[in-house]
């Protein structure tokens, strides 16, 4: 066997000038691989019109009832982004829904990884969403941005969550609409408490003012494991 | 294993074949373009077709010079600082050893190729290669003994 | 290359889907046959690394089959398949291209360059939902071409061609076997009576045969059918 001190010597002795025409020749010999981040932004065109049109959506109902002073504007927000969040799941399903799971499976990044560009792609969507709506909000009611962040958020990753863990289970697979089940449940009961548990709500901002940014840390760290488990199940063939 | 290193172990191998960076990069490159024709895929198993390219362009290049010419040496002052004392020490070791056993050093050690893709390279037995390697080892330790 | 299928088994809870295969392929056409239920499928499955096998080992070069590594290598053409609705040929392939890693300019070259090669470049622009099954089928053979493989698996790929669309076919796969491992299943003898130059035959998830071609005495079919007893 040989030391390693040996071995270096060698490698120096051995050193040969350095090549002239490597990059250029390499260039044209191999057309080019694509890395992950590179991957996820393929995935961006393939992210339907609808999708995108609903997160503006949402971006301008805060903007305009903000702008115009409207009340219930915070509330209507915390309503509809459990909404994005059920599409985003909905969406990152998709494969699934048409039959394409088995061929994207067998490509070099696999399934997986479309999974995964379509979580990354809208929770960005809807963290840009939710970075435009809350400061606007904030100001035009003279309310913390943090806070109002946060409060808007939360109903945002319970829906997530709990839709991620129904999509995987066998009940999600026939019935492909579990995820909006689950948001017109939490805009069923956000309504519900708005109008007619005040003593609730002011619980829950009560709340959110002491432990916000803690519980927004557990629901985030939360999220994101259920979001890990989706992906990685996605190659559990039925 | 990218295409780079790659590159950099038969442009490393030839050179010390054919001592001439040009004819060196030559090779390399015409061992790719013929290793890939028309596919783009290489994988790391393939280095062991991508030496036997090689290993006969290098053997090819010293048949095309007349048989009492060798390999064009380049100038070593123009390439390269003038080398610390170690380092001729150890070259000087090598040149004593037999060709295939210089060869198979590089192999093994700087190339760092696993057994399996020398044995291809150089068309010889596992047997016969571990014995080689052994051989070689020694020799240098001897030669790098008498000169300290 | 020396694709390698060690022992290989699939267990459901109730049912032995396959059952201790083993045998190698090289480069050349291989004719996977056996009835509907026999676990080629499965096989072939557990080969493109999409399901996990109960027990045993592939690998192709010493690649493991459940690698990024070894889909690289690997175009494959499952029983059944779909598409988005938005999807025209040329955008299916070219979806598939960026999930094998194909810059776009390649992809662009790949994809015209395989369409003209199952005949659906002057389709190229319309969706996929217009097409028949066998032009469809043949968009799948195209998306399994894209990365240049060295494995190709093929799962029942002459479903749904017409006589014409199976010669051309035939011709094709015979020209892929010349660089590539081509494993291609069918429970039709005719399919690959000429073209395969060994067979794997397969009953109830365990191997019953396999061997050259050339060593079958007689009628493929018959020696298929006698084996089935």
């Amino acid at each position: 066997m040989m030391d390693r001190e040996l071995k270096n010597r060698l490698a120096d002795a051995f050193h040969a000038p350095e090549p002239e025409k490597k990059e250029s020749f390499i260039k044209n010999l191999r057309p080019r691989e694509i890395g992950i981040p590179e991957m996820i932004i393929t995935q961006i065109p393939y992210i339907r019109f609808p999708i995108w049109l609903f997160s503006l959506l949402t971006a301008a109902v805060a903007m305009g009832g903000a702008v115009l002073g409207m009340e219930d504007t915070e509330f209507l927000i915390t309503v509809l982004m459990p909404f994005n969040a059920a599409i985003a799941v909905f969406e990152a399903h998709r494969s699934r829904r048409y039959g394409m799971s088995e061929l994207e499976m067998a490509t070099r990044f696999s399934l997986r990884s479309v999974v995964f560009a379509r979580l990354v792609i809208l929770g960005i969507v809807s963290g840009i969403v939710l970075a435009t709506a809350s400061p606007v909000i904030a100001a035009s009611f003279g309310r913390s941005t943090l806070l109002t962040a946060i409060r808007i958020l939360i109903p945002y990753l319970i829906t997530m969550m709990i839709s991620l863990i129904i999509e995987r289970s066998s009940l999600g697979r026939t019935h492909g609409y579990a995820s909006f089940v689950i948001a017109g449940a939490s805009l069923a009961l956000m309504t519900w408490v708005y109008n007619c548990a005040p003593v609730i709500l002011a619980g829950y901002e009560e709340f959110i003012s002491v432990w916000g940014l803690p519980a927004m840390i557990i629901l985030l760290a939360m999220t994101f494991a259920e979001q890990w488990k989706t992906v990685k199940n996605v190659e559990a063939f039925a | 294993m990218d295409l780079e290193k790659a590159y950099d172990k038969i442009y490393r191998y030839a050179y010390f074949r054919v001592k001439n960076v040009t004819v060196a990069e030559d090779i390399t490159q015409e061992t790719f373009l013929r290793f890939f024709g028309k596919s783009g895929t290489f994988h790391e198993n393939d280095m062991k077709y991508l030496y036997t390219i090689a290993r006969n362009l290098c053997i090819d290049e010293y048949r095309r010079l007349k048989p009492d010419e060798l390999p064009e040496e380049e100038n070593e002052a123009e390439t390269a600082v003038s080398f610390p004392e170690e380092i001729i020490i150890v070259r000087d070791a090598l040149e004593r050893l037999a060709d295939e056993e210089r060869e198979i050093l590089l192999l093994r050690y700087v190339n760092e190729e696993p057994v399996g893709t020398i044995c291809r390279a150089l068309g010889i037995s596992r047997f016969a290669l571990n014995r080689k390697i052994k051989n070689a080892e020694e020799e240098l330790k001897k030669n790098l003994k008498e000169d300290e | 290359m020396k694709l390698s299928v060690d022992r290989i088994t699939k267990q459901y809870k109730n049912k032995i889907a396959v059952d201790r295969i083993s045998f190698d392929l090289t480069e050349g056409v291989t004719g996977l046959l056996g009835a509907n239920g026999a676990g080629k499928t499965t096989l072939m499955r557990m080969m493109s690394g999409i399901l996990t096998p109960t027990g045993g080992e592939i690998s192709a070069d010493g690649i493991p089959v459940q690698s990024e590594n070894y889909r690289a290598l690997l175009g494959y053409l499952p029983q059944d398949f779909g598409y988005y609705p938005e999807f025209t040929a040329k955008e299916f392939l070219e979806y598939f291209s960026a999930l094998k890693g194909i810059d776009r300019k390649r992809a662009k070259e790949k994809t015209k360059e395989l369409l003209e090669l199952v005949g659906l470049y002057d389709v190229a622009g319309k969706k996929i939902k217009t097409f028949s099954g066998g032009m469809k089928q043949r968009v799948g053979i195209a998306q399994a071409l894209l990365n240049d493989p060295r494995i190709l698996i093929l799962d029942e790929p002459t479903a749904g061609l017409d006589p014409k669309e199976r010669v051309r076919f035939r011709t094709l796969i015979e020209e892929l076997g010349k660089n590539s491992i081509v494993l291609l299943s069918t429970h039709i003898v005719s399919d690959i009576e000429h073209i395969a130059d060994r067979i794997i035959m397969m009953k109830d998830g365990a191997l019953v045969w396999q061997g050259r071609q050339s060593d079958v005495e007689g009628d493929l079919e018959e020696f298929y059918l006698k084996r089935y007893e």
